[in-house]
């Protein structure tokens, strides 16, 4: 069997996410010997427009990476979404909670505003462009994981993707629930497989992997009265990595 | 004739670190404003004074992730089994005998040789409880003291500790302790005081009927409004399940390596609260509901466990009430509602 041809792109993100697949060190070379990178940009100046596998770092915001972003998909056998940007629509989905784009556009890049590649809209998750066969979650991505996507896809196994609260990676390595420091966390709702590294170093649940399915929103205002909190603090926390998500369907 | 001795705190601190010399000692310590278990490298960070732990030490004999087997996809396996004797320091009653109940569940039917070959290469050293938990009840469930299923039980009297010493494994430890008094009438008339006030006092919920009458109340409560009004609020974190000291289900998944021919079978520990616990080869899931997984959990403490092995499976740690954000996962409260009718 030949080596699936691998394409990386990235669209609007910080490009943390691919620099993790770099930082695999050792472990690149076993990824390397079961695919064939044709165009990854982070690492290799080449380029191609042949390929099975494009994985899609960054989330969409202009009309021109639509088209790009389809242009891809009907190009590749299976699309794999990396990273919060790409799954979610990660921090850039902050702007869409704006009514005035052309405000925020003003105050982000001042007078170059109106350059022709800053033609930015509202935002998008890759799945709101195109169908996504698989998601590699967080902010950034775990590279553990994402190897073990990839491992699943070569043996042609689906990969096991927790559907779980952040609470059980919490409880296995025994952390504090932050909301006995008085604190919101987002644990509650968000899925798990991150190993909880927030709460273990002191900080709430930011919520990058997305929700859990149906979250109990319900429940979550009765624990903000419980603790003290508004659904306001609660909404505030969601809108770094979720919004237009506070209301996720069940 | 059994050997009960009485040593000063500061002959517990050597003693233990002559233990930690020799072998792997996992003891109870502070962690952030709590307690947990983990491996010990000195006395002094020993916590006997703890009121409870976060996870159960049910962890040492059912790791949280365990590597049960390890395989080649041409059919090759072998199965991977620990054999590296342990000594837990540290044990309160209540979790000495869920661990007695745990090794009923792994040695029933197919007797699991992951737990028992950790079982039985570890000692066993029981505390009396010297702090109260904010949950607790074990006077309630009979687990504030415990007669059996440990190998030493130390109880804090006065500035000393009694160390009663009742297997062969328990007495190999003393080797290490070298010379010490036994302790004498008076103390171990002190001992027995101690004893009762914990079988009165060691609660912080009162359950309003005995544990042995749990299965007859949840006979007839399948249709209690309580589960869906509770459920509604319910995170279905699986918080409540994976500090329990008596919840053991787990998952088991294949993960191969970068040859993509050698892999490994791994467990971890599952919880019956997860969304998808009980989703099945197809998509089925016979629990889709929330309610439906939030009163299994009550109906498996309180009757299940009890039908199969006559034992309830909840030893009053109030691990359970403390650990849930929402608030609805005492068993108390809850048992005591079904009471109210």
């Amino acid at each position: 069997m030949s080596k699936p041809r691998v394409a990386i792109f990235d669209f609007a993100c910080c490009e943390g996410c691919q620099l993790q697949i770099v930082n695999m060190e050792e472990e690149l070379l076993d990824l390397l010997t079961h695919i064939e990178p044709v165009e990854w940009r982070e690492a290799m100046s080449e380029s191609s427009e042949r390929y099975d596998i494009a994985i899609i770092e960054g989330s969409i915001t202009r009309q021109q990476d639509e088209e790009r972003l389809k242009l891809i998909r009907s190009r590749a056998k299976v699309l794999i979404a990396l990273g919060a940007c790409a799954t979610l629509g990660g921090v850039n989905k902050l702007a869409n909670g704006f009514d005035d784009l052309n405000e925020v556009k003003k105050c982000v890049y001042g007078d170059a505003a109106r350059m022709p590649h800053l033609l930015t809209g509202q935002v998008k998750a890759v799945s709101e462009v195109v169908p996504v066969d698989y998601s590699v979650h967080g902010c950034p991505i775990n590279a553990e994981e994402f190897g073990y996507v990839i491992r699943c896809l070569l043996r042609g196994t689906t990969p096991v993707i927790p559907n779980f609260p952040v609470c059980v990676d919490c409880k296995m390595r025994e952390s504090t629930c932050r909301f006995e420091y008085g604190e919101i966390c987002l644990g509650p709702i968000t899925r798990a497989g991150c190993g909880a590294p927030c709460p273990a170093a002191g900080m709430w649940c930011f919520g990058c992997r997305g929700y859990v399915d149906e979250p109990n929103i319900n429940g979550a205002r009765d624990v903000m009265e419980r603790y003290r909190k508004t659904v306001d603090d609660l909404k505030s926390r969601m809108a770094l990595f979720n919004t237009g998500q506070e209301q996720p369907h069940a | 004739m059994p050997i009960v001795k009485y040593i000063t705190t500061d002959q517990l601190l050597v003693w233990v670190n002559a233990l930690i010399a020799a072998q792997t000692v996992y003891g109870v310590q502070a962690k952030e404003q709590r307690f947990a278990y983990d491996a010990l490298a000195d006395a002094a960070d020993l916590r006997l004074d703890f009121d409870v732990t976060i996870l159960p030490p049910k962890k040492f004999f059912q790791p949280l992730v365990e590597t049960i087997m390890k395989f080649h996809v041409d059919g090759h396996y072998e199965s991977v089994t620990s054999e590296e004797p342990f000594i837990i320091f540290g044990v309160h009653p209540y979790d000495v005998v869920a661990i007695a109940q745990m090794d009923e569940v792994f040695r029933a039917n197919y007797a699991d040789t992951h737990y028992l070959s950790r079982r039985e290469r570890a000692t066993i050293v029981a505390c009396d409880i010297q702090n109260a938990s904010p949950s607790m009840f074990a006077a309630c469930m009979g687990t504030a003291t415990v007669e059996d299923g440990f190998d030493i039980l130390l109880t804090k009297i006065g500035d000393g500790y009694v160390v009663d010493v009742r297997t062969a494994k328990g007495e190999a430890l003393l080797v290490a302790l070298g010379d010490a008094p036994d302790a004498d009438a008076g103390t171990l008339a002190r001992r027995e005081q101690f004893w009762d006030d914990a079988r009165r006092f060691l609660n912080k919920y009162l359950l309003k009927c005995k544990p042995t009458d749990l299965p007859a109340l949840l006979e007839d409560q399948y249709e209690h409004a309580i589960w869906e009004h509770n459920a509604g609020l319910c995170y279905s974190c699986g918080s409540c399940n994976m500090v329990c000291p008596t919840c053991y289900c787990f998952d088991v998944q294949d993960e191969v390596d970068w040859t993509l021919e050698k892999g490994t079978r791994v467990r971890k520990w599952d919880s019956c609260m997860l969304r998808d616990f009980a989703t099945v080869a197809g998509g089925h899931n016979f629990r889709r509901r929330r309610e439906e997984r939030y009163r299994h959990r009550f109906y498996r403490k309180g009757q299940y466990l009890w039908q199969r092995m006559g034992q309830i499976a909840c030893v009053g740690c109030g691990r359970c009430t403390t650990a849930c954000t929402a608030k609805i996962a005492n068993p108390v409260e809850l048992y005591n509602t079904l009471m109210e009718g």
